[in-house]
């Protein structure tokens, strides 16, 4: 007997089944990784801006540009088969300005810098390639990225992964990195403290993050990473750094979708510390709203804050073994905010974004003596991808 | 190109399995099956009411706890589908519902008390369970659920999907009479037989399959007769006794089997007049066999 079965105007009980027996069908396909099903392009260009450093902080009391740098990436990924994907990154960075070259005391008793005077200028390139391998249950990725700029030259290699579990609730991913670094100053600048060295960058990191229900997620990450070779600051007159620094870093994050608001809070927090005695705790809170089917906008705000190296002073103390005035090592606190929007238009996203940046000494949480290098800065990002 | 017929047995869910695969590459072919008992074995597993360690005993051994068991998206889905089909048939289809079968026990010829019956009912109810994405919460000691409503009629759908991802031409899968098949087999259809309720080697129809899954309820063998009343075993979860003049057999063919086995499950507790009304509203072929063996349905319509 044949069945004939004939178009009928679906009963809603029917309809209620249906669906809901195809959501649960549906559910389960999730836990597969799976490459890329399209290929992507995008292109970013930003832009970074130091404030001027002011007249009160120079010691010749002259005002002087800080760091500009022009950053213009491009990014490639496209799937290789049904379990492959590759990925190409470029980056250039344009950058130009003066940086602090020591800080000495003023006659007014307090400490002031001396720029690097004449404006450097430099260009940075990177090219990285990623290949990634994906199986049901997870994915591994291998990651080449050559960096040069007229003074340094890095070669990266890195392996990570991840792996889910047989529920797809919780993935555990880890990553092995290693770079090899070539630092030749260019003499001329600024008097450096050195022609040629090197350094060695190794660092192995581990991750976890759970699903706790429909719309919350936690994360956990530890990492550790090795430096060895010249870390001192090559343009800098008062610095010298120890030849190995050991860092470690903890860090803990939670998603939370809200339906009702058609949003999600991202919380994270951030631990560090490292064998120069640098102790620093970073707070990041974003609000990532939905308006409408393309339109996300993404507030935040961030806040850092730093123990001062062991060896570092606001005017160094080059009578020691290591010394550095660099207000990098110093203890101070910063506060950052800004907003990010992304726009949907078919196969199109725009990206756009701005953030301020601010930091000083009695910022922190940690005694400080301020460091009258402490930077402030603008950073914008324009940019889209489009998929094919 | 020649097509191989691959054909596995196995017992699982309470019944003997069947898998049938069209396949140009026996590799692939026990490949798959290989993969879809498995799959079959963990639900099994993972739901079964049997054994100790189930999420379905863990659940209902924290019945009464206070103690919410943590579930996976997996359950929710299930749980979500159960309350869907709960809503859709007036509380007919209520996963708490097998602790009646604690006091009717259908060899004895002996009703159960009302006062036992109406006890037992005070631990049936969907409603009562506290239930979201993440766990699930029995309120009083002595409460069960049961997946055994759905989990079979899943693993079939689940299985229908598995099978797809493999280089397959046709399947038929058959899990203790639930079945689903997909493509065209080499005979053009697949020949399906719905087992007469009385006479358990005569087919009551035949059917020619080309896609689609058929779920059937029935309770010809498991019933009994007092004072010339015949009550059947499928209990009904707001009154705890079987339904009068119900269907002894009830088979649906829908897209998927999830949706063709809670229907004909709904059907069996209706008054088999009651019963055939919503199975033509519902829309998908069915079968209905009375208490006096008549068939009704469009499946039964045009028997040979």
């Amino acid at each position: 007997m044949e069945i004939n079965m004939k178009t009928k105007k679906l009963n809603p009980t029917l309809m209620a089944l249906t669906s809901s027996a195809l959501t649960l069908l549906a559910s389960q396909n999730v836990t597969a990784d799976a490459p890329p099903d399209q290929a992507e392009v995008g292109v970013r260009y930003g832009k970074y801006i130091e404030d001027d450093i002011g007249t009160d902080k120079t010691l010749n009391s002259r005002s002087s540009d800080r760091y500009d740098i022009d950053v213009t990436q491009f990014h490639l990924l496209t799937p290789v088969g049904d379990n492959w994907s590759l990925g190409i990154d470029a980056q250039w960075e344009d950058m130009s300005g003066a940086s602090p070259w020591y800080t000495g005391d003023s006659t007014s008793g307090d400490a002031k810098v001396i720029m690097s005077g004449a404006s450097i200028k430099d260009t940075r390139k990177e090219v990285g390639v990623t290949t990634r391998y994906y199986f049901d249950r997870g994915n591994l990725g291998i990651n080449y990225t050559n960096s040069d700029e007229n003074d340094y030259e890095s070669d990266a290699l890195s392996l990570d992964g991840s792996f889910n579990s047989e529920d797809g609730m919780r993935t555990y991913s880890a990553a092995i990195s290693m770079s090899n670094d070539d630092i030749k100053p260019t003499v001329g600048r600024v008097q450096t403290n050195t022609l040629k060295e090197e350094k060695d960058i190794r660092s192995v990191w581990f991750g976890v993050s759970q699903i706790v229900n429909q719309n919350s997620l936690v994360q956990f990450g530890l990492g550790y990473t090795n430096r060895e070779g010249f870390l001192t600051d090559p343009y800098k007159a008062r610095d010298k750094r120890p030849d190995e620094r050991n860092e470690w870093v903890f860090s803990a994050g939670y998603r939370h979708f809200f339906d009702t608001q058609d949003a999600a809070l991202h919380f994270d927090f951030r631990y560090f510390q490292d064998d120069w005695d640098i102790v620093s705790h970073t707070v990041e809170a974003a609000w990532v709203q939905n308006i409408g089917e393309s339109l996300q906008l993404t507030p935040f705000v961030r806040y850092y804050t730093q123990d001062e190296a062991d060896f570092f002073s606001v005017v160094a103390k080059t009578n020691q073994k290591y010394y550095s005035d660099d207000y990098r090592l110093s203890a101070y606190g910063a506060f950052s905010g800004g907003l990010k929007a992304t726009y949907d238009i078919g196969n199109w996203t725009l990206v756009a974004s701005g953030e301020r940046y601010q930091s000083d000494g009695r910022f922190g949480m940690f005694d400080y003596t301020k460091a009258p290098g402490s930077v402030n800065f603008w950073r914008y990002n324009l940019g889209f991808d489009y998929r094919f | 190109m020649t097509i191989l017929s691959i054909e596995h047995s196995f017992n699982a869910m309470g019944g003997p399995c069947r898998l049938r695969l069209d396949v140009t590459d026996e590799r692939i072919g026990r490949e798959a099956i290989a993969g879809a008992e498995a799959e079959v074995q963990r639900l099994e597993q993972k739901y079964s009411r049997y054994t100790n360690d189930s999420l379905t005993s863990r659940i209902n051994q924290a019945a009464g706890s206070g103690q919410a068991v943590t579930i996976d998206n997996e359950t929710a889905c299930l749980l979500q589908y159960a309350d869907t089909a709960w809503r859709a048939s007036d509380g007919r289809f209520d996963l708490t519902s097998g602790v009646l079968h604690r006091c009717w026990d259908f060899r004895s010829s002996c009703l159960p008390s009302q006062q036992r019956v109406a006890e037992t009912l005070q631990l049936v109810g969907w409603q009562h369970v506290i239930w979201d994405s993440t766990s699930i919460t029995l309120p009083l000691a002595g409460m069960e659920i049961d997946f055994g409503g759905c989990v079979k009629e899943y693993a079939v759908d689940r299985l229908a999907a598995l099978l797809e991802s493999f280089d397959i031409r046709a399947s038929m899968i058959d899990l203790a009479g639930d079945l689903a098949v997909r493509g065209i087999p080499q005979s053009g259809y697949w020949p399906v037989g719905i087992r007469h309720p009385g006479h358990r080697d005569r087919p009551l129809a035949g059917i020619h399959m080309m896609g689609g899954a058929l779920a059937s309820s029935g309770d010809y063998e498991r019933c009994m007769l007092v004072n010339g009343v015949r009550y059947g075993h499928i209990l009904h979860p707001c009154t705890g006794w079987p339904v009068q003049d119900a269907p002894v057999a009830v088979s649906v063919l829908a897209p998927q089997c999830l949706v063709a086995g809670s229907s004909s499950t709904i059907a069996m507790l209706m008054p088999a007049e009651d019963s055939r009304q919503w199975l033509q509203s519902l829309g998908l072929p069915w079968l209905l066999v009375d208490a006096q063996l008549n068939c009704w349905g469009t499946l039964a319509q045009k028997r040979e």
